[in-house]
């Protein structure tokens, strides 16, 4: 039937009403009186008779015409109860320069618009596409076909949060809007690394048919990228038991539905890991998408589904970079080692492996822990965010039997951590390959030294460490970046007073970072005024010179 | 004493008045199609043809009464058949301008009618004239 109607309406649009007894400005409401106008058909006698005026007195075609047909409205207000009059008079212009008649049809009346139908439909579209149009078509850009090469590389290049594009719609990443409840209508952008929680809810017996369950609904759909399409591999599929422990399946070609076995619903998907490759000019070439299946029990009456997506650089190692080139505020400060055994810093090349996603490469500072001891906590690091002073500390019990030496080296090994780097980057951004992006943190002693009467030095201990990190904004005045300029780790060592046997001290141990902005202020630069350059010609004292 | 005259005095007269009046003619009907141009909706395909009829009936105008002053004073009947010939396509022209125009004003309507009657009277008596010489 549809197609039926489509062919009916593509023969002819409907033909304008030109009959003035049939015509009614005033008539909006659809089968119903509108008020005080007097042409509705939709109004009865009784309606008539509660008008006060017509608003509409006179129907006609254009006044220009000498000789035409008018609808004449009127209330008799007299009659009881007041009635509405039509009449159909014969109106006449008397001016002499009144249409007598005219051979162009559209003249008087408005043109009907062309159907638009799959033949004349791009010739439609050309002539009216565009923001503005005229009544002739515009033929002289011809050059339409050069414009396009230059659109299709635009769209196949994706730019940092542009929704990742599909056959259908957008990369779906379910996530939680307002409540916790998953909505599909999330879409993934570009370079845009995003982990979400959401709830759904679920019911077992109809487990195969909610189409967020199954496997297909996360790798159905292909991504557009450049010419073709890439689809979307099974990098890994994991299963989850009723428990919470996963393992890995060695065959991750099967396709698992959701399914009913007993009373469980079985390949359910509880979470979904995406990761997208892509070049350095933008272009995704290649899509994965690791499950973790598990199943669903009877009484469960909703699921927490987990979603990450992750962009990785093809041939490149990915590398957390704390911002691009300046630092961001609440990203780890990034660090690393000069090698051993490589004394000059232009060995940083073979150091670059150092660098990669290691988080221990990075500068930490203790954590603090609900023991408070700092002996007992030992390994639990934090890593330093650009721009958050942190403080952290434990207490330190001393005995009688405690040895100062080895106390000290545990001490600094529990203030300074595992591998305190050398060397911090300067940008969010630095190469290992860079050697003057690197700042060297300056390590300093300072002794509180007790006035002792004794020669020898006694043993100290470090009770604190401060890190001082010096930034500056570097760049332009209206986006400044962050850089480092100096760090500096400060220890301050003190005297160990033994207790006397059977009494123990407690000695509190801080370490603490903090970020000083010493950035200069701005300076104006104002325009060179101009040079007034005038130079003689070269021959100017010709014969003389 | 008109026996030995054969050249007819009202087709003179009629002449005279027509070639005074076609030239009021023209140019009224110049200056309507221009107002018409801006007052009504004119497409160009459309102005292009009235505008070509009115100036080569104009131009058909000018040998037509010379012919026929010329004929009808020298009482030769071929200058006289020949500008009866050049009336039809005056006529011709007329009737478009009357009734095929893009947009026929009631003067258009005055004008042309006028026009034609003119003709019309004009015809009718050159081929009395011409009825004269020859016999």
């Amino acid at each position: 039937p549809a197609d039926t109607r489509d062919a009916a309406r593509v023969r002819s649009a409907p033909a304008p009403l030109t009959d003035v007894a049939r015509l009614c400005v005033c008539d909006l409401l659809v089968a119903q009186c509108d008020v005080n106008c007097c042409c509705d058909p939709d109004c009865s006698a009784e309606d008539f008779s509660l008008f006060t005026a017509c608003s509409v007195p006179v129907v006609t075609g254009d006044s220009q015409l000498c000789n035409q047909k008018a609808a004449v409205y009127s209330l008799d207000v007299e009659a009881n109860p007041p009635e509405r009059i039509f009449k159909l008079i014969d109106q006449v212009n008397p001016s002499i320069f009144c249409i007598h008649a005219t051979n162009y049809k559209q003249a008087l009346y408005l043109k009907s618009p062309e159907i638009p139908t799959p033949e004349n439909f791009d010739q439609l579209l050309e002539k009216f596409g565009g923001a503005s149009f005229r009544a002739e078509p515009d033929s002289w850009d011809l050059d339409t076909d050069a414009q396009n090469p230059s659109e299709a590389n635009e769209t196949s290049r994706y730019e940092f949060g542009v929704p990742v594009q599909t056959e259908d719609a957008f990369l779906r990443l379910p996530s939680p809007v307002v409540t916790s409840w998953c909505s599909d209508a999330n879409p993934a952008g570009f370079l845009v690394n995003q982990a979400t929680k959401c709830i759904r809810s679920v019911s077992v017996e109809k487990c195969d048919s909610i189409q967020a369950l199954s496997m297909l609904f996360y790798i159905n759909s292909s991504i557009l990228a450049s010419v073709f399409q890439v689809d979307i591999t099974v990098q890994s599929i994991a299963v989850q038991s009723l428990d919470g422990m996963r393992t890995l399946l060695s065959s991750s070609d099967v396709l698992r539905l959701p399914m009913v076995l007993d009373d469980l619903c079985i390949n359910a998907v509880l979470g979904v890991n995406y990761h997208i490759t892509h070049t350095d000019t933008g272009e995704i070439i290649e899509a994965a998408a690791a499950f973790v299946l598990g199943a669903i029990s009877k009484e469960a009456l909703s699921i927490e589904q987990s979603f990450e997506i992750s962009f990785t650089q093809a041939n490149t190692q990915p590398v957390l970079l704390s911002g691009n080139p300046g630092y961001v505020v609440g990203l780890p400060v990034r660090a690393g080692f000069q090698p051993q055994g490589y004394p000059s810093p232009a060995a940083f090349l073979i150091a670059a492996l150092a660098l990669s996603s290691n988080k221990h490469s990075q500068l930490t500072i203790l954590q603090s822990t609900s023991t408070q001891d700092c002996l007992a906590a030992q390994g639990a690091r934090a890593p330093v965010l650009f721009g958050y002073n942190m403080i952290s500390g434990c207490k330190l019990r001393i005995t009688a039997a405690m040895k100062c030496q080895p106390l000290a080296q545990t001490l600094l090994d529990v203030l300074k951590g595992q591998s305190f780097p050398e060397y911090v980057a300067s940008f969010g951004n630095s190469q290992a390959q860079d050697v003057l992006d690197w700042v060297p943190i300056t390590q300093l002693h300072i002794s509180e030294q007790m006035i002792s009467h004794t020669l020898q030095s006694p043993c100290q201990i470090p009770v604190s460490l401060g890190i001082e990190v010096k930034w500056t904004k570097y760049g332009s005045l209206v986006n400044p970046q962050a850089r480092i300029v100096n760090v500096t780790a400060t220890v301050t060592t003190t005297t160990l007073k033994q207790p006397p046997s059977g009494r123990e001290r407690i000695i509190p141990i801080t370490s603490s970072v903090v970020f000083t902005d010493i950035s200069s202020p701005a300076e104006p630069s104002y325009k060179a005024w101009p040079t007034i350059n005038i130079k003689l010609p070269f021959d100017f004292f010709y014969p003389f010179v | 004493n008109n026996s030995s005259q054969l050249s007819s005095l009202p087709l003179q007269i009629l002449l005279y008045v027509n070639g005074i009046y076609y030239i009021f003619y023209f140019l009224a009907t110049l200056a309507m199609i221009i107002y018409k141009s801006q007052v009504f909706s004119y497409p160009d395909d459309l102005l292009a043809p009235d505008l070509a009829v009115l100036f080569l009936m104009g131009i058909l105008e000018v040998p037509r009464l010379y012919l026929g002053f010329k004929g009808n004073l020298t009482e030769a009947e071929a200058p006289l058949g020949l500008s009866l010939g050049l009336t039809v396509g005056s006529v011709v022209l007329c009737v478009y301008l009357l009734l095929w125009q893009t947009y026929v004003l009631w003067a258009d309507v005055l004008l042309n009618a006028v026009l034609l009657s003119t003709y019309g009277l004009e015809s009718g008596l050159k081929v009395t004239a011409i009825a004269a010489f020859v016999s």
